[in-house]
């Protein structure tokens, strides 16, 4: 008979023309070089910092979320742009979080839910408590879709 | 009255597709296995009149010729047929169609002459099948490039000659299905003037990517909307090139209908049809058209509350798994019911939770009009 684990046979090894990830990242990944890639998220953190310095924070966020870095060859970039995003998260007071999630233009509103994920998956670095406070009202806003387009949106960051 | 959503009720389990006759009293319909049955209706209820078995693997898609009273169905074991019925014996033929494929079949259509129809399947490859007198037989002709995954969805061009394909590799394609000898040259369009087969006449992402589950050309032909995985709904018009791409708050929607040139509805796992509006060429989400409210229980004591909890340790009749909509799990089809293509006046969906739903957009348009008021 048929073996169990027949659902795990990986069929496109078989087909001469199977459609690869390297294929779709051609498609959607990044083309800048990694340099320049890496100098924009420096000089982004940059800005960032002294926009949390002067106290505003709205422009703060929506100037983290800006352009994020992805593609499979920018790991240092990814790491310094998600620390430059939880800098802002986490010097934000929580009263004032359901209005800056609303502010948010819902492209940003997707990127800022790839960081909330990203941020969870490494509880050790960033502070959970602080990312759940924030995925709580992003979602009251963004609703079930934005998740979903987090899960199937192949940019990670 | 007829306002109100009429709920059909099988009870044989998931309805994978479903298609109507031309006077919406049969009804062809495939529970999940590899066999269609074809209901007559009798008054508020359907009889089983007929049930066609040749496939030998579940059948995915269904499509009913008005006119010409053709069915065709296809399905996982890669063929498809054509069902004529034989007005001596009462009783629905099959022809075999030529597919020439090497995996499932998954979406079939009749185009608007009902000429020719177009099978989409997992061989990344479209086939446009037409009658060939000279055999007696359906034959296929393959669309492939530069299709790189399975075709999900098609719909025909009101021209009978472009089709749209939405498939996994995250793109929604227009091509020319122009078959000589069947065809006559279609006028120009915003697609394109000059249209040999296989003419790749438009190639659209949603940006986020998200395999494209459902397409539609809207009733003029001169726009389409395609809706993805990824929770979007997406309009494009040629003749401008706007793409408007719109972020739902929703679970994705697996199929999508134009009611007219200015509203459309989309359903999927959100289990409610949602309908979306124009104003000019600008898209927006307008409302729920199933109004989900969790219905009131009746006649409920004190005693009867508490007899419940005792029992079971629930509080209210009504299991938690039940949803507030009509439809209980994933609309997978909706298709018109009523009207012509550029004013659906009815329209009905199909759903994993086995009930098929007739819904009137006159008491909606109604409805949303109030709104704005």
């Amino acid at each position: 008979m048929s073996k169990p684990n027949f659902r795990k046979i990986d069929i496109d090894a078989l087909e001469e023309d199977a459609f690869s990830l390297e294929e779709l990242e051609q498609e959607i990944g990044e083309t800048r070089p990694r340099h320049e890639v890496e100098a924009l998220v420096g000089s982004r953190a940059q800005e960032v910092r002294s926009l949390l310095q002067r106290g505003n924070i709205g422009a703060a966020l929506a100037k983290s979320l800006e352009d994020p870095p992805y593609g499979r060859d920018f790991d240092a970039a990814k790491e310094r742009n998600t620390q430059t995003v939880m800098d802002v998260l986490n010097s934000t007071k929580s009263s004032d979080v359901p209005q800056l999630v609303k502010e948010l233009n819902p492209v940003d509103q997707d990127v800022l839910m790839k960081y909330l994920y990203k941020g969870m998956a490494s509880p050790e670095q960033y502070n959970s408590g602080v990312l759940l406070a924030w995925y709580e009202k992003l979602f009251e806003v963004a609703g079930q879709g934005c998740i979903v387009r987090v899960i199937t949106d192949r940019r990670t960051v | 009255m007829s306002e109100l959503p009429v709920i059909n009720e099988f009870g044989q389990g998931p309805i994978t597709c479903h298609a109507f006759n031309k006077d919406r009293t049969e009804l062809a319909v495939c529970f999940n296995t590899n066999v269609v049955h074809i209901f007559r209706k009798n008054g508020n209820s359907w009889d089983v009149q007929w049930t066609l078995v040749e496939h030998d693997k579940p059948v995915t898609s269904i499509d009913w010729a008005a006119n010409s009273n053709r069915i065709v169905t296809c399905s996982q074991d890669r063929n498809a047929y054509v069902w004529t019925l034989d007005p001596q014996i009462q009783q629905w033929k099959p022809t075999l169609v030529l597919l020439r494929i090497n995996r499932a079949a998954t979406f079939v259509r009749w185009s608007p002459e009902e000429d020719k129809f177009a099978v989409a399947s997992g061989a990344r490859c479209i086939s446009i099948c037409y009658f060939e007198e000279d055999n007696d037989w359906w034959v296929g002709k393959h669309i492939k490039k530069p299709i790189r995954s399975t075709v999900l969805s098609l719909d025909w061009h009101p021209n009978n000659v472009l089709l749209a394909a939405g498939s996994a590799d995250m793109k929604a394609r227009v091509f020319s299905a122009f078959i000589k000898g069947v065809d006559k040259k279609p006028a120009p369009s915003p697609w394109g003037e000059k249209l040999p087969f296989g003419t790749l006449c438009g190639e659209f992402s949603n940006g986020t990517g998200g395999w494209i589950h459902s397409v539609g050309f809207s009733p003029d032909g001169d726009a389409l909307a395609f809706t993805g995985h990824d929770s979007t709904l997406t309009v494009v018009y040629p003749g401008t090139g706007s793409i408007q791409s719109i972020r739902a708050p929703s679970l994705p929607y697996l199929s999508l209908l134009w009611l007219n040139s200015t509203q459309l509805v989309a359903g999927g796992h959100d289990c409610a049809p949602h309908l979306f509006e124009a104003n000019g060429q600008q898209w927006a989400f307008a409302a729920s058209l199933d109004q989900a409210t969790k219905k009131v229980e009746v006649g409920q004591s004190a005693r009867d509350t508490f007899r419940r909890m005792d029992s079971r340790g629930q509080s209210s009749g009504s299991n938690d798994t039940e949803l507030a909509t009509q439809h209980q799990n994933t609309i997978n089809s909706i298709r018109a019911y009523e009207g012509t293509r550029d004013n659906v006046s009815k329209f009905s969906s199909s759903s994993i939770d086995g009930r098929l739903i007739i819904w009137s957009t006159a008491n909606i348009t109604k409805g949303i009009a109030n709104l704005r008021i």
